[in-house]
Protein backbone atom coordinates (compact mmCIF):
# COMPACT_ATOMS: atom_id res chain seq x y z
CA UNK A 1 0.00 0.00 0.00
CA UNK A 2 1.75 2.91 -1.24
CA UNK A 3 0.01 5.42 1.51
CA UNK A 4 2.08 3.11 4.36
CA UNK A 5 5.07 4.03 2.42
CA UNK A 6 4.22 7.77 2.52
CA UNK A 7 3.37 7.44 5.73
CA UNK A 8 6.44 5.39 6.67
CA UNK A 9 8.60 8.35 5.43
CA UNK A 10 6.74 10.85 7.27
CA UNK A 11 7.29 8.75 10.42
CA UNK A 12 11.05 8.90 9.58
CA UNK A 13 11.20 12.35 9.18
CA UNK A 14 9.52 12.69 13.08
CA UNK A 15 11.64 10.38 14.38
CA UNK A 16 14.64 12.07 13.26
CA UNK A 17 13.76 15.70 13.41
CA UNK A 18 11.32 15.04 16.57
CA UNK A 19 12.63 17.86 18.78
CA UNK A 20 12.94 20.44 16.03
CA UNK A 21 9.52 19.63 14.80
CA UNK A 22 8.47 20.12 18.43
CA UNK A 23 9.79 23.05 19.44
CA UNK A 24 8.78 24.70 15.98
CA UNK A 25 5.36 23.73 16.61
CA UNK A 26 5.20 25.05 20.69
CA UNK A 27 6.98 28.49 20.36
CA UNK A 28 4.79 30.66 18.43
CA UNK A 29 1.28 29.10 20.26
CA UNK A 30 2.65 29.53 23.23
CA UNK A 31 4.08 33.06 23.02
CA UNK A 32 0.34 33.82 21.90
CA UNK A 33 -0.63 32.11 25.26
CA UNK A 34 1.74 33.92 27.12
CA UNK A 35 1.63 37.44 25.72
CA UNK A 36 -2.66 37.42 24.93
CA UNK A 37 -3.60 34.81 27.41
CA UNK A 38 -1.79 35.60 30.61
CA UNK A 39 -0.19 39.02 29.72
CA UNK A 40 -3.19 40.13 28.52
CA UNK A 41 -5.64 39.09 30.69
CA UNK A 42 -9.47 40.28 29.93
CA UNK A 43 -12.89 38.86 29.21
CA UNK A 44 -14.27 37.59 25.87
CA UNK A 45 -18.33 36.92 25.71
CA UNK A 46 -18.35 37.35 29.28
CA UNK A 47 -15.74 34.18 29.91
CA UNK A 48 -11.85 34.42 30.78
CA UNK A 49 -10.37 35.39 27.37
CA UNK A 50 -7.86 32.77 27.52
CA UNK A 51 -11.24 30.03 27.13
CA UNK A 52 -11.56 31.50 23.87
CA UNK A 53 -7.57 31.89 22.87
CA UNK A 54 -6.90 28.09 23.71
CA UNK A 55 -9.26 26.47 20.86
CA UNK A 56 -7.79 29.53 18.18
CA UNK A 57 -4.39 28.09 19.14
CA UNK A 58 -5.38 24.50 19.13
CA UNK A 59 -6.79 25.67 15.54
CA UNK A 60 -3.78 27.40 14.59
CA UNK A 61 -1.39 24.90 15.65
CA UNK A 62 -3.08 22.45 13.92
CA UNK A 63 -2.92 24.68 10.57
CA UNK A 64 0.70 25.53 10.65
CA UNK A 65 1.93 21.89 11.90
CA UNK A 66 0.21 20.34 9.02
CA UNK A 67 0.96 23.29 6.16
CA UNK A 68 4.47 23.32 7.36
CA UNK A 69 4.78 19.72 7.33
CA UNK A 70 3.94 19.30 3.72
CA UNK A 71 4.46 22.46 2.04
CA UNK A 72 8.63 23.11 2.78
CA UNK A 73 8.98 19.12 2.54
CA UNK A 74 7.25 19.08 -0.84
CA UNK A 75 8.37 22.32 -2.31
CA UNK A 76 12.23 21.09 -1.47
CA UNK A 77 11.47 17.38 -2.89
CA UNK A 78 9.97 18.14 -6.09
CA UNK A 79 11.88 21.32 -6.71
CA UNK A 80 15.22 20.81 -5.17
CA UNK A 81 16.05 17.30 -4.16
CA UNK A 82 13.85 16.43 -7.11
CA UNK A 83 13.21 13.00 -4.91
CA UNK A 84 9.27 13.27 -5.81
CA UNK A 85 11.00 11.30 -9.13
CA UNK A 86 11.38 8.61 -7.20
CA UNK A 87 7.75 8.16 -6.67
CA UNK A 88 6.72 9.16 -10.04
CA UNK A 89 8.41 6.62 -11.38
CA UNK A 90 7.19 3.79 -9.04
CA UNK A 91 4.41 1.79 -9.43
CA UNK A 92 3.01 3.27 -6.43
CA UNK A 93 -0.30 4.77 -7.64
CA UNK A 94 -0.07 8.42 -7.35
CA UNK A 95 -3.38 8.82 -5.86
CA UNK A 96 -2.25 6.83 -2.65
CA UNK A 97 0.96 9.49 -2.65
CA UNK A 98 -1.42 12.34 -2.13
CA UNK A 99 -3.42 10.34 0.12
CA UNK A 100 -0.38 9.70 2.19
CA UNK A 101 0.88 13.27 2.03
CA UNK A 102 -2.85 14.41 3.57
CA UNK A 103 -2.58 11.59 6.35
CA UNK A 104 0.96 12.33 7.29
CA UNK A 105 0.63 16.00 7.45
CA UNK A 106 -2.55 16.00 9.24
CA UNK A 107 -1.05 13.89 11.91
CA UNK A 108 1.66 16.34 12.50
CA UNK A 109 -0.74 19.25 12.76
CA UNK A 110 -2.68 17.11 14.94
CA UNK A 111 0.78 16.48 17.48
CA UNK A 112 1.38 20.21 17.11
CA UNK A 113 -2.49 20.73 18.69
CA UNK A 114 -2.19 17.95 20.95
CA UNK A 115 0.83 19.35 22.53
CA UNK A 116 -1.12 22.69 23.17
CA UNK A 117 -3.70 21.04 24.67
CA UNK A 118 -1.41 19.06 26.98
CA UNK A 119 0.69 22.26 27.90
CA UNK A 120 -2.28 23.86 28.55
CA UNK A 121 -4.33 21.07 30.41
CA UNK A 122 -2.94 21.87 34.25
CA UNK A 123 -4.93 25.15 33.59
CA UNK A 124 -8.54 25.24 35.23
CA UNK A 125 -10.43 26.45 32.17
CA UNK A 126 -13.25 24.19 32.33
CA UNK A 127 -13.13 23.77 28.25
CA UNK A 128 -14.36 20.36 26.84
CA UNK A 129 -11.96 18.58 24.30
CA UNK A 130 -13.00 14.89 23.30
CA UNK A 131 -13.45 12.94 20.29
CA UNK A 132 -14.66 15.77 18.54
CA UNK A 133 -11.95 17.74 19.01
CA UNK A 134 -9.50 15.56 17.60
CA UNK A 135 -11.84 14.88 14.32
CA UNK A 136 -12.21 18.49 13.84
CA UNK A 137 -8.63 19.00 14.57
CA UNK A 138 -7.92 16.18 12.28
CA UNK A 139 -9.95 17.64 9.65
CA UNK A 140 -8.46 20.92 9.96
CA UNK A 141 -4.99 19.46 9.47
CA UNK A 142 -6.14 17.74 6.50
CA UNK A 143 -7.53 20.38 4.71
CA UNK A 144 -4.54 22.56 5.25
CA UNK A 145 -1.99 19.56 3.89
CA UNK A 146 -3.81 19.10 0.97
CA UNK A 147 -3.86 23.25 0.40
CA UNK A 148 -0.01 22.47 0.95
CA UNK A 149 -0.14 20.17 -1.95
CA UNK A 150 -1.50 22.38 -4.10
CA UNK A 151 0.52 25.17 -3.47
CA UNK A 152 4.17 23.54 -3.68
CA UNK A 153 2.33 21.91 -7.12
CA UNK A 154 2.39 25.67 -8.15
CA UNK A 155 5.56 26.67 -6.70
CA UNK A 156 8.27 27.36 -9.54
CA UNK A 157 11.38 27.72 -6.76
CA UNK A 158 11.42 25.93 -3.03
CA UNK A 159 12.11 29.13 -1.66
CA UNK A 160 7.98 29.68 -2.56
CA UNK A 161 7.11 27.84 0.39
CA UNK A 162 8.32 30.23 3.21
CA UNK A 163 6.42 32.73 0.80
CA UNK A 164 3.25 31.03 0.76
CA UNK A 165 3.70 30.68 5.05
CA UNK A 166 4.20 34.94 4.87
CA UNK A 167 1.29 35.59 2.51
CA UNK A 168 -1.58 33.20 3.18
CA UNK A 169 -0.80 31.28 7.14
CA UNK A 170 1.01 34.01 8.92
CA UNK A 171 -2.64 36.09 8.15
CA UNK A 172 -5.22 33.48 8.45
CA UNK A 173 -2.88 33.36 11.66
CA UNK A 174 -4.07 35.82 13.17
CA UNK A 175 -8.21 36.90 11.50
CA UNK A 176 -9.59 33.70 11.58
CA UNK A 177 -11.35 33.79 14.74
CA UNK A 178 -8.36 33.05 16.66
CA UNK A 179 -7.21 35.73 18.77
CA UNK A 180 -10.76 37.59 18.67
CA UNK A 181 -14.34 37.12 17.27
CA UNK A 182 -14.47 38.41 13.68
CA UNK A 183 -17.99 40.19 14.56
CA UNK A 184 -16.08 43.78 14.72
CA UNK A 185 -14.77 43.18 11.38
CA UNK A 186 -16.16 45.35 8.26
CA UNK A 187 -19.18 43.60 6.22
CA UNK A 188 -18.42 41.63 3.29
CA UNK A 189 -14.36 41.35 4.82
CA UNK A 190 -16.09 39.28 7.70
CA UNK A 191 -17.88 37.07 5.58
CA UNK A 192 -14.88 36.23 3.56
CA UNK A 193 -13.22 35.55 6.37
CA UNK A 194 -15.65 33.38 8.14
CA UNK A 195 -15.85 31.37 5.19
CA UNK A 196 -12.12 30.41 5.60
CA UNK A 197 -11.33 26.83 7.05
CA UNK A 198 -9.66 27.84 9.90
CA UNK A 199 -12.29 30.13 10.92
CA UNK A 200 -14.16 27.35 10.67
CA UNK A 201 -12.13 25.46 12.70
CA UNK A 202 -11.56 27.63 15.13
CA UNK A 203 -15.07 28.15 15.69
CA UNK A 204 -16.21 24.64 16.44
CA UNK A 205 -13.31 23.58 18.54
CA UNK A 206 -14.73 26.84 20.76
CA UNK A 207 -17.91 25.59 20.33
CA UNK A 208 -17.29 21.88 21.82
CA UNK A 209 -14.99 23.41 24.20
CA UNK A 210 -18.03 25.02 25.79
CA UNK A 211 -21.06 22.63 25.04
CA UNK A 212 -18.87 19.12 24.59
CA UNK A 213 -20.39 18.90 20.52
CA UNK A 214 -21.88 20.31 17.94
CA UNK A 215 -25.23 19.87 18.48
CA UNK A 216 -25.01 23.01 21.29
CA UNK A 217 -24.14 26.14 18.49
CA UNK A 218 -21.61 28.51 19.80
CA UNK A 219 -22.60 31.50 18.78
CA UNK A 220 -20.39 34.66 18.19
CA UNK A 221 -22.05 37.31 16.81
CA UNK A 222 -24.34 36.77 14.01
CA UNK A 223 -22.15 33.52 13.52
CA UNK A 224 -23.27 29.91 14.86
CA UNK A 225 -20.65 27.43 14.59
CA UNK A 226 -22.04 23.70 14.31
CA UNK A 227 -22.43 20.91 11.90
CA UNK A 228 -22.40 23.34 9.29
CA UNK A 229 -18.83 24.03 9.64
CA UNK A 230 -17.96 20.36 8.73
CA UNK A 231 -19.14 20.53 5.89
CA UNK A 232 -17.39 23.69 5.08
CA UNK A 233 -13.80 21.86 5.77
CA UNK A 234 -14.78 18.81 4.05
CA UNK A 235 -16.20 21.11 0.69
CA UNK A 236 -12.12 22.67 1.23
CA UNK A 237 -10.87 19.11 1.84
CA UNK A 238 -12.24 17.75 -1.11
CA UNK A 239 -11.63 20.69 -3.42
CA UNK A 240 -8.19 21.02 -2.79
CA UNK A 241 -7.81 17.13 -2.92
CA UNK A 242 -9.10 17.29 -6.53
CA UNK A 243 -7.10 19.70 -7.37
CA UNK A 244 -3.81 18.09 -6.27
CA UNK A 245 -4.69 15.15 -8.40
CA UNK A 246 -4.91 16.86 -11.43
CA UNK A 247 -1.91 18.76 -10.88
CA UNK A 248 -0.05 15.15 -10.01
CA UNK A 249 -1.57 13.42 -12.96
CA UNK A 250 -1.73 16.23 -15.51
CA UNK A 251 0.78 18.37 -14.66
CA UNK A 252 2.71 18.32 -17.92
CA UNK A 253 6.13 19.50 -15.95
CA UNK A 254 6.47 18.47 -12.51
CA UNK B 1 10.31 -3.31 -26.06
CA UNK B 2 10.19 0.07 -25.67
CA UNK B 3 8.83 2.33 -28.23
CA UNK B 4 8.73 5.67 -28.91
CA UNK B 5 6.53 6.81 -31.26
CA UNK B 6 6.59 10.82 -32.66
CA UNK B 7 7.47 11.96 -28.98
CA UNK B 8 7.19 15.61 -28.78
CA UNK B 9 8.26 17.76 -26.06
CA UNK B 10 7.72 21.63 -25.93
CA UNK B 11 8.24 24.12 -23.18
CA UNK B 12 6.94 27.67 -24.50
CA UNK B 13 8.10 28.12 -27.59
CA UNK B 14 11.35 25.57 -26.83
CA UNK B 15 11.22 22.14 -28.63
CA UNK B 16 12.74 20.06 -26.46
CA UNK B 17 12.33 16.73 -27.86
CA UNK B 18 11.13 16.73 -32.05
CA UNK B 19 8.68 13.94 -32.93
CA UNK B 20 11.32 10.77 -32.25
CA UNK B 21 10.40 7.77 -33.13
CA UNK B 22 12.51 4.67 -31.29
CA UNK B 23 12.67 1.43 -30.74
CA UNK B 24 14.98 -0.10 -27.91
CA UNK B 25 14.30 -3.81 -27.83
CA UNK B 26 14.27 -5.83 -25.00
CA UNK B 27 17.75 -6.74 -23.46
CA UNK B 28 19.62 -4.40 -25.53
CA UNK B 29 21.76 -1.50 -23.87
CA UNK B 30 20.76 1.10 -25.87
CA UNK B 31 22.87 5.01 -25.68
CA UNK B 32 21.25 8.10 -26.17
CA UNK B 33 24.44 10.44 -27.17
CA UNK B 34 24.10 14.24 -27.77
CA UNK B 35 25.48 17.84 -26.78
CA UNK B 36 23.38 20.04 -23.68
CA UNK B 37 20.44 20.81 -24.88
CA UNK B 38 19.70 18.26 -27.07
CA UNK B 39 17.14 16.42 -25.43
CA UNK B 40 18.20 13.60 -23.88
CA UNK B 41 17.46 14.09 -20.07
CA UNK B 42 14.04 15.06 -21.26
CA UNK B 43 13.57 11.77 -22.75
CA UNK B 44 14.82 10.26 -19.89
CA UNK B 45 12.11 12.67 -18.45
CA UNK B 46 9.12 11.31 -20.36
CA UNK B 47 10.30 7.86 -19.96
CA UNK B 48 9.97 8.26 -15.95
CA UNK B 49 6.25 10.21 -16.41
CA UNK B 50 8.25 13.09 -14.70
CA UNK B 51 7.58 15.64 -18.27
CA UNK B 52 4.34 14.39 -20.47
CA UNK B 53 4.63 14.39 -23.65
CA UNK B 54 3.37 17.52 -25.44
CA UNK B 55 2.20 14.94 -28.32
CA UNK B 56 3.22 11.47 -29.43
CA UNK B 57 3.52 8.62 -26.78
CA UNK B 58 5.81 5.74 -24.75
CA UNK B 59 4.96 2.34 -24.72
CA UNK B 60 6.50 -0.28 -22.79
CA UNK B 61 5.60 -3.91 -24.02
CA UNK B 62 3.04 -2.52 -26.45
CA UNK B 63 0.84 -0.29 -23.41
CA UNK B 64 0.87 3.17 -22.64
CA UNK B 65 3.76 4.41 -20.81
CA UNK B 66 1.55 6.67 -18.70
CA UNK B 67 1.26 8.07 -14.59
CA UNK B 68 -1.64 6.12 -14.16
CA UNK B 69 0.01 2.83 -15.36
CA UNK B 70 1.45 1.22 -12.26
CA UNK B 71 1.97 -2.21 -13.83
CA UNK B 72 4.31 -0.45 -16.67
CA UNK B 73 6.02 1.48 -13.94
CA UNK B 74 6.81 -1.34 -12.10
CA UNK B 75 9.35 -2.62 -14.60
CA UNK B 76 11.17 0.61 -14.67
CA UNK B 77 13.65 1.75 -12.95
CA UNK B 78 15.30 5.44 -13.38
CA UNK B 79 19.00 6.94 -12.26
CA UNK B 80 18.46 10.41 -12.84
CA UNK B 81 21.65 12.75 -13.04
CA UNK B 82 20.55 14.42 -9.91
CA UNK B 83 20.94 13.21 -6.56
CA UNK B 84 16.96 12.93 -6.65
CA UNK B 85 16.47 11.38 -3.14
CA UNK B 86 15.91 12.24 0.23
CA UNK B 87 19.15 13.97 1.37
CA UNK B 88 18.03 13.77 4.90
CA UNK B 89 17.34 10.48 5.12
CA UNK B 90 20.18 7.38 5.97
CA UNK B 91 21.44 4.76 3.27
CA UNK B 92 19.33 2.31 4.69
CA UNK B 93 16.35 4.79 4.54
CA UNK B 94 16.83 5.99 0.74
CA UNK B 95 16.64 2.00 0.21
CA UNK B 96 13.46 1.36 2.15
CA UNK B 97 11.73 3.63 1.11
CA UNK B 98 12.38 2.64 -2.46
CA UNK B 99 11.08 -1.12 -1.36
CA UNK B 100 8.00 0.22 -0.06
CA UNK B 101 7.07 2.20 -3.16
CA UNK B 102 7.74 -1.14 -4.98
CA UNK B 103 5.57 -3.15 -2.34
CA UNK B 104 8.69 -4.88 -1.96
CA UNK B 105 8.43 -7.42 1.83
CA UNK B 106 10.35 -6.24 4.33
CA UNK B 107 12.13 -9.19 4.19
CA UNK B 108 13.60 -8.51 1.05
CA UNK B 109 14.40 -5.23 1.29
CA UNK B 110 16.69 -6.12 4.38
CA UNK B 111 18.14 -8.91 2.26
CA UNK B 112 18.36 -6.74 -1.00
CA UNK B 113 19.82 -3.90 0.72
CA UNK B 114 22.56 -5.84 2.28
CA UNK B 115 23.40 -7.33 -1.11
CA UNK B 116 23.45 -4.35 -2.84
CA UNK B 117 25.04 -1.97 -0.26
CA UNK B 118 27.42 -4.69 -0.18
CA UNK B 119 28.27 -5.10 -3.62
CA UNK B 120 28.89 -1.31 -4.37
CA UNK B 121 31.05 -1.10 -1.08
CA UNK B 122 28.33 1.15 0.69
CA UNK B 123 27.51 -1.18 3.59
CA UNK B 124 29.67 0.42 6.50
CA UNK B 125 28.22 3.59 4.90
CA UNK B 126 24.81 2.24 5.16
CA UNK B 127 23.75 4.63 8.72
CA UNK B 128 25.38 8.06 6.61
CA UNK B 129 22.73 10.77 6.20
CA UNK B 130 23.04 10.91 2.66
CA UNK B 131 24.02 14.50 2.24
CA UNK B 132 27.33 13.78 4.11
CA UNK B 133 28.12 11.09 1.37
CA UNK B 134 30.73 11.75 -1.55
CA UNK B 135 29.41 12.57 -5.03
CA UNK B 136 30.65 9.18 -6.17
CA UNK B 137 29.12 7.28 -3.18
CA UNK B 138 25.92 9.27 -3.63
CA UNK B 139 26.01 7.94 -7.47
CA UNK B 140 26.49 4.22 -6.02
CA UNK B 141 23.56 4.72 -4.03
CA UNK B 142 21.45 5.96 -7.05
CA UNK B 143 22.88 2.78 -8.58
CA UNK B 144 21.48 0.87 -5.50
CA UNK B 145 18.46 2.12 -5.50
CA UNK B 146 18.02 1.93 -9.38
CA UNK B 147 18.47 -2.26 -8.89
CA UNK B 148 16.57 -2.43 -5.63
CA UNK B 149 13.51 -3.12 -7.52
CA UNK B 150 15.08 -5.98 -10.16
CA UNK B 151 13.68 -3.13 -12.82
CA UNK B 152 12.90 -4.83 -16.44
CA UNK B 153 14.28 -1.45 -17.34
CA UNK B 154 16.78 0.61 -16.36
CA UNK B 155 16.75 4.31 -17.33
CA UNK B 156 20.80 5.98 -16.97
CA UNK B 157 20.65 9.84 -16.96
CA UNK B 158 24.41 10.63 -16.94
CA UNK B 159 25.48 7.99 -14.49
CA UNK B 160 28.85 8.41 -14.10
CA UNK B 161 28.68 12.10 -14.59
CA UNK B 162 31.60 13.87 -11.96
CA UNK B 163 33.24 10.43 -11.06
CA UNK B 164 37.04 9.46 -11.38
CA UNK B 165 38.41 7.82 -13.76
CA UNK B 166 38.62 4.57 -11.33
CA UNK B 167 35.17 5.00 -9.96
CA UNK B 168 33.61 5.17 -13.61
CA UNK B 169 35.38 1.64 -15.06
CA UNK B 170 33.74 0.35 -11.92
CA UNK B 171 30.91 1.20 -12.79
CA UNK B 172 31.14 0.67 -16.15
CA UNK B 173 32.32 -3.39 -14.80
CA UNK B 174 28.83 -3.19 -12.66
CA UNK B 175 26.39 -2.13 -15.69
CA UNK B 176 28.01 -4.72 -18.10
CA UNK B 177 27.11 -7.64 -15.22
CA UNK B 178 23.60 -5.91 -15.20
CA UNK B 179 23.45 -6.06 -18.63
CA UNK B 180 24.40 -9.95 -18.67
CA UNK B 181 20.76 -10.14 -17.14
CA UNK B 182 18.75 -9.34 -19.64
CA UNK B 183 17.82 -5.92 -18.62
CA UNK B 184 16.98 -3.33 -20.90
CA UNK B 185 19.31 -0.22 -20.27
CA UNK B 186 19.04 3.03 -22.06
CA UNK B 187 21.93 5.33 -20.80
CA UNK B 188 22.56 9.18 -21.90
CA UNK B 189 26.29 10.07 -21.59
CA UNK B 190 28.35 12.78 -22.62
CA UNK B 191 31.14 10.44 -22.43
CA UNK B 192 31.66 8.73 -26.13
CA UNK B 193 33.61 6.10 -25.05
CA UNK B 194 31.08 5.02 -21.96
CA UNK B 195 28.78 4.68 -25.30
CA UNK B 196 31.23 2.93 -27.18
CA UNK B 197 32.10 0.20 -24.41
CA UNK B 198 29.07 -0.52 -23.07
CA UNK B 199 26.00 0.11 -25.83
CA UNK B 200 24.95 -2.11 -28.68
CA UNK B 201 23.48 0.67 -30.05
CA UNK B 202 23.62 4.15 -30.13
CA UNK B 203 21.28 7.22 -31.34
CA UNK B 204 22.32 10.35 -31.84
CA UNK B 205 19.89 13.58 -30.84
CA UNK B 206 20.66 16.86 -31.01
CA UNK B 207 18.31 20.19 -30.61
CA UNK B 208 15.69 17.57 -30.01
CA UNK B 209 15.87 15.62 -33.03
CA UNK B 210 16.84 12.10 -33.11
CA UNK B 211 19.63 11.40 -35.97
CA UNK B 212 21.18 7.81 -37.03
CA UNK B 213 20.76 5.11 -34.58
CA UNK B 214 23.06 2.27 -35.39
CA UNK B 215 26.01 0.16 -33.02
CA UNK B 216 29.05 1.96 -32.44
CA UNK B 217 30.68 -0.55 -34.85
CA UNK B 218 28.65 1.01 -37.92
CA UNK B 219 28.58 4.39 -37.21
CA UNK B 220 32.43 4.25 -36.93
CA UNK B 221 32.32 2.27 -40.55
CA UNK B 222 30.06 4.54 -42.27
CA UNK B 223 32.98 7.14 -41.13
CA UNK B 224 35.81 5.51 -42.00
CA UNK B 225 37.67 3.15 -39.38
CA UNK B 226 40.57 5.41 -39.75
CA UNK B 227 41.23 9.21 -38.83
CA UNK B 228 43.74 11.34 -39.75
CA UNK B 229 44.30 14.59 -37.36
CA UNK B 230 46.16 17.49 -39.12
CA UNK B 231 46.84 19.90 -36.93
CA UNK B 232 48.48 23.25 -37.65
CA UNK B 233 48.66 26.46 -35.57
CA UNK B 234 45.37 28.07 -36.23
CA UNK B 235 42.90 24.67 -36.83
CA UNK B 236 42.75 20.91 -36.30
CA UNK B 237 41.25 18.84 -38.78
CA UNK B 238 40.38 15.15 -39.08
CA UNK B 239 40.02 13.35 -42.20
CA UNK B 240 38.65 10.16 -42.31
CA UNK B 241 39.34 6.83 -44.41
CA UNK B 242 37.39 3.50 -45.03
CA UNK B 243 40.95 1.65 -45.09
CA UNK B 244 44.35 1.94 -43.23
CA UNK B 245 46.06 2.12 -46.88
CA UNK B 246 43.72 4.97 -47.64
CA UNK B 247 44.88 6.79 -44.76
CA UNK B 248 48.60 6.18 -45.25
CA UNK B 249 48.37 7.57 -48.81
CA UNK B 250 46.51 10.41 -47.54
CA UNK B 251 49.30 10.77 -44.53
CA UNK B 252 51.94 11.27 -47.20
CA UNK B 253 50.40 13.90 -49.03
CA UNK B 254 49.98 16.64 -46.19
CA UNK B 255 53.06 18.01 -46.08
CA UNK B 256 52.76 19.28 -49.70
CA UNK B 257 48.94 20.08 -48.97
CA UNK B 258 50.03 21.89 -45.65
CA UNK B 259 53.31 23.78 -47.47
CA UNK B 260 50.47 25.45 -50.11
CA UNK B 261 48.71 26.99 -47.60
CA UNK B 262 51.59 28.69 -46.20
CA UNK B 263 55.63 28.24 -45.51
CA UNK B 264 54.92 28.65 -42.07
CA UNK B 265 52.04 26.66 -41.56
CA UNK B 266 53.89 23.58 -43.11
CA UNK B 267 56.39 24.18 -40.95
CA UNK B 268 54.26 23.98 -37.48
CA UNK B 269 51.90 21.51 -38.71
CA UNK B 270 51.89 17.80 -38.06
CA UNK B 271 49.54 14.76 -38.95
CA UNK B 272 48.95 11.36 -37.31
CA UNK B 273 47.03 8.34 -38.09
CA UNK B 274 44.61 6.81 -35.49
CA UNK B 275 41.34 4.42 -35.28
CA UNK B 276 38.31 6.50 -35.69
CA UNK B 277 36.57 6.43 -32.24
CA UNK B 278 32.51 7.09 -31.73
CA UNK B 279 33.42 10.58 -30.49
CA UNK B 280 34.77 11.62 -33.91
CA UNK B 281 31.45 10.25 -35.68
CA UNK B 282 29.87 12.10 -32.90
CA UNK B 283 31.47 15.34 -34.16
CA UNK B 284 31.05 15.33 -37.60
CA UNK B 285 27.57 14.15 -37.31
CA UNK B 286 26.29 16.72 -34.60
CA UNK B 287 28.21 19.29 -36.21
CA UNK B 288 30.95 20.46 -34.20
CA UNK B 289 34.03 20.81 -35.42
CA UNK B 290 37.34 20.09 -33.35
CA UNK B 291 38.26 23.36 -34.13
CA UNK B 292 40.65 25.71 -32.12
CA UNK B 293 40.54 28.78 -33.31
Amino acid sequence: MGILAVLWEKWTEFKRDFYKITVAALVSPLLYLIVFGFGIQTTSHGEPYLNFLIPGIVSMATMTGSFSAVAQNMSVQRLYEKALDQVMISPTPLWQFIVGQIIGGSLRGLYAGCMILLLTSPIRTGLIFNGWTFLIMFLNGMVFSTFALVLSFLAKSYTDAPRYNAYLIVPMSFLCNTFFSIDQMPGGFRQFINALPLSQASGMIRAISANGSLDGLFVTGEYPYGWAGLLILLAYLVVFSLLSFVFIYKKKNL
Amino acid sequence: MIELKDLTKKFGEQTAVDHVNLTIETGEFFGLLGPNGAGKTTTISMLSTVLLPTAGEILLDGKPLTRRASAEKRKISVITQEFSMRQDMTVQEVMEYQGRLYYMKKAEIREKTEQLLTFTDLIDHRKKTVRYLSGGMKRKLMVCRGLMTDPDVLLLDEPTAGMDAIARRQMWALLRRINNRKMTIILTTHYMEEAEALCDRVALINKGKLGEVDSPAALIDALGKYAVDLVTEDDTKSVYFKTREEAIAYLETIPSEAAAGSADAASKAHASLRNTTLEDVFVERIGRRLTVR
